[in-house]
């Protein structure tokens, strides 16, 4: 029986095909379509094009020599790099921790993959109340600390000098812990499902053989690790060029002065805001190249082990 | 077991059925309006929507937001990709050709061809006329933008309530007076609503009789009686004047500055009354007064008119179920009635006039600064493009930071007008 199903291979279009057929029409179609709008000149979502734009390649032109672009694809990349650092690496530890210890792993597995079950727009009001700059939750702290300079005037009036977290200093700090804080639990859960997977009987043995905690990870787990570790690192560089939803929440249109702006909310806004559909669409591409790139050259770099 | 268990699906699929017939009863109508968020008329809104629904027995799928040029955007995109609602309350001016344009909402006069009533509590001459000539939508309340002030701030400061005399000299030295006492001067975030203080600014370098005029290119008159507005905004931001964090605030933010008692000055509109009534402490803290003139320009004259209203879209109209459930709600929220709990101060173009009850202390302020206006006129920024208007705004920012020049702002959104 189970033979016949191996040598029959028609039954399995069957089944493939239906959902080739969807990503057809609602992925790669409107992928292309999207390639297409990028030299066509359009004045807003549903419009027809007026025609093609002059030069054709006018929007790609103007990725290279647009500011806010340049703004845009480095905090990006910073955004990447701290993903990778501070979400992958504190996941990293967390799991670690979690899985050396016997009692309670499942209640820090739910606490730490609990921020992701809560949508952006919730964690991005409530983080803008805890950076609020006159009376948030951290200013109120610094000023019961007495980090934050005031004057008592003559009236008796208290002048506070409140931190603004979104000014041009604060302002990636701002913007990217929340981001860093929500994502943590996803990847953590990740590692430790690879973890679980790592054979008790080699800690066993290392154990036997005098290894204490520190080489048991190092020459054992993260070795065994380096296959999850390295979806982890493609899933982040990925996911960090599409942020969109938190910062915007936080941060609205490229605020501070135009320096916050990122891929993802430069298209939205330029698609949405600015009825810039044609460009918006560019700026799709360049976002669907520097993933497929950037996930190369994460792969190239941590290539996952065929002897795991 | 069986029979029983047979009888109980019955049963569950006879109520299902039913249940289902009771909500085929009434229609359900997709409404956008801006009573969201804030507004002051939210909780009348509400009010009104559920006695509609009582009375029609009717259901209402509310997607009230704020009005903020996103909003605009998302209606407008809406229409583009069919997905338009079957009533909108929306801006009356350019904002609403796009869609008018494309046929997609229907003009009173066919709607009056079937039901001879509609809108005819309005005065004709105050209802929208579009691009086209034809009258589409039915005027709610009007608005009026004027100084909102904090009457505590200022006698803390031992700063007078202004005058409809009030001078641009007098009111600098009166902010000078606010910042020294450590109150902030003015409440305003400079990124999200600069166009109150543009509108104000540009009547301050021009006149209320061509207040209205379009810049028809970078280098006449007009664009730089805008460029000057936009240099008065910068040297207000120079002086300090501002929150310290105007450039990173929300307008929420700012506003609740100064009904914390923080700041002194506010512009904004008859819409804000409805807020302060609801979060303030102490209404007779607060009060209407004047934006300081400048040159031809007196503290009197103030921005005002109807700019919004209820239109039916073609969608609705075109559906047998939803057309007279989409005219009786029109009709219903601009009933003389209705739209008197929607007023304090603010003009209606109902024939009969409205009737709002008793004021409370702002809304007399209101209506007692409103007597003293000698003109009023409609917002320029209205009668640009909405790509032209957000471009001009978000480069505010830029402008006041000396990253743009106020000439270079106002050519940038003129070349997308």
């Amino acid at each position: 029986m189970n033979s016949m199903i191996y040598k029959k291979k028609s039954p399995l279009l069957l089944f493939l095909v239906p959902a080739f057929l969807f990503l057809i029409v609602y992925l790669y179609y409107p992928f292309f379509q999207n390639i297409v709008n990028t030299v066509m000149k359009i004045g807003g979502l549903g419009r027809a094009a007026e025609g093609m734009n002059e030069p054709w390649y006018e929007n790609y032109q103007r990725l290279f020599t647009d500011p806010y672009m340049r703004v845009a694809l480095k905090n990006t990349m910073i955004l990447i790099l701290c993903t990778v650092l501070f979400q992958v690496g504190i996941a990293l530890i967390l799991a670690l921790l979690v899985d050396t210890i016997r009692v309670g792993a499942q209640f820090f597995r739910t606490v730490y993959f609990f921020p992701i079950v809560i949508s952006a727009t919730a964690l991005g009001l409530m983080f803008n109340l805890i950076f609020l700059y006159k009376g948030g939750m951290v200013n109120q702290l610094l000023l019961s600390l007495g980090k934050l300079p005031y004057e008592i005037k003559p009236s008796g009036k208290m002048i506070v000098q409140w931190l603004d977290w979104k000014d041009q200093a604060h302002f990636l700090f701002t913007m990217f812990l929340p981001v860093m804080w929500q994502y943590v639990g996803f990847y953590f859960v990740i590692l430790v499902t690879g973890l679980n997977n790592i054979s008790p009987e080699l800690y066993e043995a290392a154990a036997l053989d005098g290894a204490d905690g520190w080489k048991r990870t190092r020459f054992i787990t993260l070795p065994l690790l380096r296959n999850v570790l390295c979806t982890c690192l493609v899933l982040a560089i990925t996911g960090a060029l599409k942020v969109f939803d938190l910062p915007w929440v936080m941060f609205g249109a490229g605020m501070p002065e135009n320096r916050g702006w990122l891929t993802g909310t430069y298209m939205y806004d330029q698609t949405f805001n600015k009825m810039n559909v044609d460009y918006g669409s560019t700026i799709a591409v360049l976002i669907v190249v520097l993933g497929v790139v950037l996930s190369n050259v994460a792969n190239r770099i941590f290539r996952p082990s065929e002897d795991i | 077991m069986k029979k029983a268990l047979a009888l109980l699906l019955v049963l569950v699929m006879v109520l299902s059925f039913g249940s289902i017939a009771a909500f085929a009863d009434g229609v359900t109508l997709n409404v956008v309006t801006s009573y969201g968020g804030d507004d002051g008329n939210r909780g009348n809104f509400e009010a009104a929507v559920k006695a509609y629904e009582e009375a029609t027995g009717n259901k209402v799928n509310d997607g009230s937001a704020t009005s903020n040029e996103e909003w605009k955007a998302k209606v407008l995109t809406d229409f583009e990709t069919g997905s338009e609602p079957d009533v909108l309350f929306y801006f009356t001016n350019a904002d609403a050709e796009p869609f008018i344009s494309a046929g997609k909402v229907v003009s009173i006069e066919e709607i009056r061809a079937e039901y001879p009533d509609y809108a005819t509590n309005m005065k004709s001459s105050m209802m929208a006329v579009a691009a086209d000539g034809k009258q589409y939508s039915v005027p709610s309340s009007g608005y009026w933008e004027n100084m909102f002030v904090n009457k505590a701030v200022l006698a803390d400061c031992g700063v007078e309530v202004p005058g409809p005399d009030y001078t641009w000299d007098q009111f600098l030295a009166d902010c000078e007076t606010i910042k020294e006492a450590g109150y902030t001067p003015i409440a305003c975030s400079l990124v999200e609503v600069p166009h109150y203080w543009f509108e104000f600014m540009v009547m301050n370098n021009g006149t209320v009789a061509n207040h209205l005029e379009l810049p028809q290119s970078p280098d006449d008159e007009v664009a730089a009686k805008w460029a000057a507005g936009l240099n008065d905004i910068k040297a207000l931001y120079e002086a300090g004047y501002f929150p310290a964090n105007t450039l990173t605030a929300s307008d929420a933010e700012t506003v609740e500055l100064f009904n914390a008692g923080e700041a002194a000055f506010l512009i904004d509109g008859s819409w804000k009354v409805g807020y302060f009534t609801a979060n303030a402490a102490d209404l007779n803290d607060f009060a209407i007064s004047y934006v300081p003139g400048k040159g031809d320009r007196s503290a009197s004259e103030a921005i005002g008119g109807i700019s919004m209203g209820y239109f039916i879209t073609r969608k609705a109209w075109d559906d047998p179920a939803k057309r007279e459930a989409a005219v009786e709600f029109v009709s219903q929220l601009t009933s003389d009635e209705v739209l008197s709990t929607f007023v304090t101060t603010e003009v209606t173009a109902l024939v009969n006039g409205a009737s709002p009850a008793g004021l409370n202390p702002l809304q007399q302020s209101a209506a007692d600064a409103n007597a003293n206006i000698t003109a009023i006129v409609g917002a320029v920024q209205d009668s640009l493009s909405a790509e032209a208007r957000g471009d001009l705004f978000a480069n505010v920012q830029n402008v006041v930071t000396g990253k743009m020049s106020a000439e270079d702002a106002v050519a940038s959104a003129l070349a997308l007008n």
